[in-house]
Formats: structure tokens, C-alpha cells, sequence
């Protein structure tokens, strides 16, 4: 793959390869002659948060450091919503090319390169169709694994070109299939990413675009008495190390992530329970955000569902709430 | 069937000839696949409830069981799960086997009213069904409350078949699923399961098995899948097949239906203005397609944490056997399915009753009869008759 194609898909392993090659090291990161690259990336995540998609692909090596610094101020930003937000941009801006790419029949060497890459990174498997260029076909079951989230009617089974255990598809049908794997794949890569000691001109501006979306973004900062008595109580009981039941730690989950608090910072409130085991917390915790699993957005569930279960402690503030997500909420 | 903790006479009976079914044949019962992943249940003769959240090792384990417990009926989860025997939130469901359920008495059939009985719920008293005529008062007791039992005739097992005949074309020439990962089972009283074994389909969610119901029912075809569009007038309709065109799947069994193919564009457009423009050809091809696509029980696919009965096991609600069919065409549930012996067995019939079993007309209008042990407990199973 050449330099072009990754300033196109900076996120694969092959863009930090050649980074790496080219003799990159963290530290260059602060030389002054990175201003422009630093300014680059703020900007990038700036169109992101807005919904757009940044456009920039003139300097191969310029767009691949760019995406490397915006996705180390994303984490140094350390807002969730920021971080999803950046990470559909950037799904959203691979998508547009790798359907330009996977268009060009002309070249089937590098058509064959593409459907590598939904191999190598959503182990999708994708061919050419026998009977008609244009089209693609992927395995009915890969196929369903992820259209069946989509809700448009024309994405069910029965409206598709089903034979022989495939689905033929179009390039921008083949694409879209995988958006939210790649906005996945975004977000991991920044989730797993340690942070190194950053040079204080990416500091900076990481801090000023944290203090401008924070106040959008950021959860309200809660005491205890902002929570509801409900949550309160799980709290207690989870400080004291006590067990907890499945129902209220998935209440307890469910309304973190609704307040916007961070996944890690979710997990990490879960670490007093006799039976923790962060890989398997972390996976709970992300398959309720959506980002795991079955990718449903899960909600918190309402006040006569708590009560049912014997987990709701009302107090007169919760008059008139039917879910704990309003709590607080009518005093403001 | 229990009083005071101890168990009816007919309770005993089916008890006795389960025992001696479960005796001799269990050693043939086929194994499910990674049995020590899945949850077992099973029902006790004149007790409701299930017991659920077992787990066996092997066939061997299962088999002690069964012929120490002797179950009315066995149940077995198509799901996989890391800890079958925890409760159900904590079981971590691993995956699941795709099951569809074809079931007789959903089909409709015009032939059910002829062979079905009338219980009494409240004194099991039994009257033929097909003289039901306004609102039901036993004779005997003078409840208003029953309880229906079908002997399903030839018909209404053909009327099965058919609709198993239906889904494996979809499962194999759409699906592309192999025939050795397709299992045909008679379900034991009135209907078919179909056992889907290929890997691939395991780990799906609800949501997608959901999206494959609907494509073997033919339900939520779009009038834009075959070129069909709407106009911008109301009842104006634009005819363009779309970019893949309409030799697959669907869209060409429904081209086959209507008589066209992706260049009949005036063909198309003339079955449409017919129908009344864009919503009446809707209609018309949606109506279509349901006649097409096979009629299964859309929430049992989609149910990932089911229990099914057992391949292999005895339905109470008929004494047959849950049986594999490796040839459906000549398949007979009164034969292949009939496994219980044949010792003499006396029993009050409550209303006169014409039966087929294994190969042999029972035309039965005494109140007391002996007959052998499979044809009485067929009789008892379906509330027709009681011990002796
Ligand atoms: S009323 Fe609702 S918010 Fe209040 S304690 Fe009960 S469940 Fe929680
Ligand atoms: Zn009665
Ligand atoms: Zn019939």
C-alpha cells in the first residue's frame, strides 16, 4: 500500500509501521516545525465534533501525522462524547474513500487490496461477483451480523440479492455494512492508547478544546446528592464491598453512561465488588454503551421496573420522576 | 392426575410405558452436539412446572435420568451457555443452534374441526368436536370452559410437510445451508422442527434471526426491490429495476410469479397500473409473498434461550416419539413416530373414536376396550380416554 493510500486509512497498522520507519518518535512531537501538524489535528477534531467530515489529504506524510496527534489530543481530551463523535467522523471519512477505492474496477489488483482490509480488520470476508462487477458478495450470516442493526427497511434480508448463501452488494452497500466497525476500531485505538508524556504545545491545545467542549460534553459533576436514591444506595452497598445483584449493577451502568460518565471511569467504580474482573466488567460496561455486542444502546431502566425489583429507595425529590434519569433534574 | 400426593391411574400408566420406551430405546437417543454446554429440563407426570437449569455430561448421564425420572416430557436448549445450570442471568450464553418451529394447528386447515374433541375442562367428559355449534355447555357437568384435542388427519400432515418443504428450499438454495446441516424432526404431536447445525449461524443475535423469519415468510417485501417506485401523483408509480437487477433471491422468485425479468419494463408496468398503481401492487406482492414463504412460528426462531423438546423423547401430549425424518416424503408420524409397545392394555374410552397406528385402522366405540399398550396410551395422551 502506498503513502497515498494511508493518509486515506491512517488507522491501520501499516500507517504506524511506516511512521516508525520513517524514524518517528514522540518526542519530535514538540519541535516548533509541528505547529502546523498540531493545528491540523485540533482542527480535525473540531470538524468531527461538529458532525463533518475533515477533508484534508494533501501532504501524505502530513495527514498521517495529523491523525496520529488528533487521536492522542482525543484522549488527552478524555470526554466520551468527544471520542465518539471523532471516532464517526473518521469512519465516516474512510467510508467515502474505500468506496471511491473498491469502485475503481479498472484496477482489480487494488480492489483485491481493499477487500483485504475488510478482512484483516472486520474479518469480513468479501468477493467479486461472478455475474456482475459492480457487485460484491459477502457471506449471509457476516451479512446479517450487522445489517440487522440498521433499520432501514430495504437492509432486511428479504429485500436483498440473496443466493447460495451470499448477499450481493454494491460498493457503497459493502462499505456502509462496516461504518460502525470502523468507528469501532477508532475508539478502541484511542481506548488503548497509553498516553506518553506530552509535549506542552499538544498539552495546551488538548486543555483548550477540553475547557471549550467541556461544558457541553461533560457530565454533570456529581455529589452524592445529586444522585438518586437508588444509584446512592448501590454505591453504598458496592463501597462497602458488598455484593451486588446483576439488576443493580446494570441500573447502576446504564445511568453512569446515561450522565455521560467515561467507560473506564464506569468500570473503575465496579472494582470494590467481591467478584471483579475488569476484562469482564469492561465488556459489560461497553455492551450497554453500544459498543460491544449486539451494539443496542441500552437505557436505564424506569422507576416501576426498580421498584419491582426491590431497588428503588424513594425520597419525596423523587416525586413525579418515572425514571431515575430525571432525578435532580426539575430543581434546575 | 395427582390426588393428595399420589399419583392417578392414568398417571401410572403413561408412567409405566414411558419407563419401558425410555429402557429399551434410550441407548439409540442421538447425542446433542457439546451436550455439557446446554440446559436440560424436564416435566413430571401430573405435576405442572418444569425442572430446568440441568446439565449432563453425556448421553450415558442423561439416559440414567431419564429412565429413573420417567418424564411426560424432555427438553433440551438449543443455546450454548458457559454455566448451564446457573441461573438464567448468569448462565453466559455462548450461542445458540437456529431452530424453526412448524406447528399444524397454525396452518388453518379447513379438516381440523372433523377430528377434533371437545374436553370438558372442568370433568375431562369429551364430545366431537365438529358438532360444536354456538357456545360450549358440558353435557355431563354443564361447564362452560374445554379444552380442544386434534387426532391430526393425513391432511393435516401432508399440510406440515408442505410447509417444511417450503423452508428447506429457502434454507438451501437461499441460505446455502448444507442438507447434513439441516435436521428434519417430526415434532411428536402435530407439526416439524427444523435443526439448523451449521456453525455460522450460532453466535447470531435475536435480531438477526429475526431478519431471517421474516425473509423465509416472505414477510416486509418492498414494491422497490422488483423496480417498483412511487410516482410523485398519488396512485402514480416510476418502473426501474434496480442496479442488481432481480435474478436472486426474492426478487426473482417474485419475477417468476409475476412473469417478467429486468427488461419486461412495459410488462411491469401494465401489472402495476392494474393492481391501481404503486400501493395496490404493494398490496398484491406482498400478499404474494406470504403465500410463498413458509409458515413458521416467528418468536420460536427468534427465542435464543429456548428449551425444545428432546430428538429422541416421547411428547406426553401423544405418547409419538420426537423423530429425525431422513425422508420426509414418505414420512408417517402414525408409524415412524409410534415406538411404544404393544402389551394389552384395558381402558375406559370416553367418546367413540377411529385412529390409524402403525399401519392399523382403530375404529373404537366401546366405553371399555383392550387395547395394545401404543394405542392406549396414544388415546390417554390426547384426553380421550382414561385407565382403566
Ligand atoms: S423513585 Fe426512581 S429515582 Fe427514586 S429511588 Fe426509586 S427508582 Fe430511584
Ligand atoms: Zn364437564
Ligand atoms: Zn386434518
Amino acid at each position: 500500500m502506498g503513502t497515498g493510500d494511508l493518509a486515506k486509512y491512517p488507522f491501520l497498522n501499516e500507517a504506524g509501521e511506516y511512521m516508525r520507519k520513517s524514524g518517528f518518535g514522540w518526542d519530535e512531537l514538540g519541535r516548533p516545525d509541528m505547529k502546523d501538524v498540531i493545528e491540523r489535528a485540533a482542527q480535525r477534531i473540531e470538524v468531527g465534533v461538529a458532525g463533518d467530515v475533515y477533508a484534508g489529504l494533501d501532504k501524505y506524510e502530513i495527514e498521517i501525522l495529523t491523525f496520529i496527534v488528533s487521536l492522542i489530543m482525543v484522549k488527552a481530551i478524555a470526554l466520551e462524547p468527544v471520542l465518539k463523535k471523532y471516532a464517526l467522523a473518521e469512519a465516516r471519512r474512510a467510508e467515502k474513500f474505500l468506496t471511491d477505492d473498491l469502485r475503481k474496477q479498472s484496477e482489480p489488483l487494488k480492489r483485491s487490496l481493499f477487500t483485504k482490509i475488510f478482512e484483516d480488520l472486520f474479518s469480513l470476508k468479501i468477493e467479486m461477483a461472478e455475474s456482475d462487477t459492480r457487485l460484491f458478495k459477502v457471506k449471509v450470516t457476516d451479512y446479517l451480523a450487522r445489517s440487522s442493526h440498521f433499520h432501514e427497511q430495504e437492509w432486511k434480508l428479504i429485500n436483498r440479492l440473496v443466493s447460495h448463501g451470499f448477499v450481493y452488494l454494491d460498493a457503497d452497500e459493502t462499505v456502509r455494512l462496516v461504518r460502525n466497525e470502523l468507528s469501532i476500531l477508532i475508539h478502541e485505538k484511542v481506548r488503548a492508547m497509553a498516553l506518553p508524556t506530552l509535549p506542552t504545545t499538544i498539552r495546551d491545545r488538548a486543555e483548550e478544546l477540553r475547557a471549550r467542549f467541556a461544558p457541553r460534553y461533560e457530565y454533570r459533576v456529581l455529589s452524592a446528592n445529586d444522585l438518586p436514591p437508588c444509584v446512592k444506595h448501590a454505591l453504598d452497598v458496592m463501597d462497602k464491598g458488598e455484593n451486588l445483584p446483576h439488576s443493580a449493577r446494570l441500573m447502576l451502568a446504564t445511568y453512569m453512561l446515561a450522565v455521560g460518565k467515561p467507560v473506564d471511569e464506569i468500570v473503575a467504580m465496579f472494582q470494590n465488588a467481591p467478584d471483579f474482573n475488569e476484562k469482564i466488567t469492561r465488556y459489560q460496561v461497553e455492551h450497554l454503551a453500544g459498543i460491544k455486542g449486539s451494539r443496542t444502546k441500552y437505557s436505564v431502566p424506569s422507576c416501576e421496573k426498580l421498584r419491582n425489583e426491590n431497588l428503588c429507595f424513594a425520597t419525596q425529590e423523587c416525586a413525579g420522576i418515572v425514571n431515575p434519569i430525571q432525578f435532580g433534574r426539575k430543581r434546575k | 392426575m395427582i390426588e393428595n400426593g399420589i399419583l392417578t391411574k392414568t398417571s401410572v400408566l403413561l408412567r409405566g410405558a414411558f419407563k419401558e420406551y425410555y429402557f429399551k430405546s434410550a441407548k439409540t437417543l442421538e447425542e446433542p452436539k457439546k451436550i455439557e454446554q446446554r440446559e436440560f429440563g424436564y416435566s413430571h407426570f401430573g405435576q405442572p412446572g418444569m425442572v430446568r437449569h440441568l446439565s449432563f455430561r453425556n448421553t450415558g448421564e442423561l439416559i440414567a435420568t431419564l429412565v429413573k425420572e420417567v418424564p411426560s416430557d424432555v427438553y433440551c436448549s438449543n443455546a450454548y451457555y458457559r454455566f448451564p445450570t446457573s441461573p438464567m442471568q448468569d448462565k453466559e450464553w455462548t450461542g445458540a443452534d437456529m431452530i424453526f418451529d412448524i406447528d399444524g394447528k397454525d396452518l388453518g386447515l379447513p379438516c381440523v374441526p372433523s377430528h377434533s374433541h371437545l374436553l370438558c375442562a372442568t370433568c375431562g367428559a369429551s364430545s366431537p368436536g365438529a358438532e360444536l355449534s354456538g357456545p360450549y355447555v358440558c353435557q355431563s357437568c354443564g361447564s362452560r370452559k374445554y379444552e380442544s384435542s386434534s387426532i391430526p388427519c393425513s391432511r393435516c400432515v401432508e399440510g406440515s410437510k408442505k410447509e417444511v418443504v417450503k423452508l428447506v428450499d429457502f434454507l438451501k438454495n437461499d441460505l446455502g445451508i448444507g442438507p447434513d446441516n439441516i435436521g428434519i424432526y417430526f415434532s411428536g404431536n402435530n407439526g416439524f422442527h427444523v435443526h439448523i447445525s451449521d456453525e455460522a449461524y450460532v453466535p447470531l443475535d435475536p435480531a438477526a434471526r429475526s431478519d431471517l423469519v421474516g425473509y423465509v415468510r416472505g414477510a416486509g417485501l418492498m414494491a422497490e426491490s422488483l423496480g417498483v417506485r412511487k410516482g410523485d401523483g398519488s396512485g402514480t408509480s416510476i418502473i426501474k429495476f434496480p442496479r442488481g437487477g432481480i435474478e436472486y433471491g426474492w426478487r426473482s422468485r417474485m419475477a417468476d410469479e409475476l412473469g417478467i425479468n429486468s427488461t419486461s419494463t412495459i410488462k411491469l408496468r401494465n401489472i402495476v397500473d392494474h393492481a391501481g398503481g404503486y400501493s395496490g401492487f404493494k398490496m398484491e406482492l406482498d400478499k404474494k409473498a406470504r403465500e410463498k414463504g413458509a409458515r413458521i412460528d416467528p418468536q420460536v426462531t427468534t427465542d435464543i434461550h429456548r428449551v425444545f423438546r428432546m430428538p429422541g423423547t416421547l411428547n406426553s401430549k401423544s405418547g409419538l416419539a420426537k423423530t429425525k425424518c431422513s425422508n420426509l416424503g414418505s414420512f408417517d408420524p402414525f408409524v415412524d413416530a409410534c415406538l411404544l409397545g404393544d402389551s394389552k392394555t384395558i381402558v375406559k374410552v370416553k367418546s367413540p373414536v377411529k385412529i390409524k397406528l402403525k399401519g392399523k385402522a382403530y375404529n373404537i366405540s366401546k366405553e371399555s376396550a383392550e387395547l395394545p399398550a401404543f394405542v392406549a396410551v396414544y388415546l390417554v395422551c390426547k384426553g380421550l380416554a382414561e385407565a382403566a
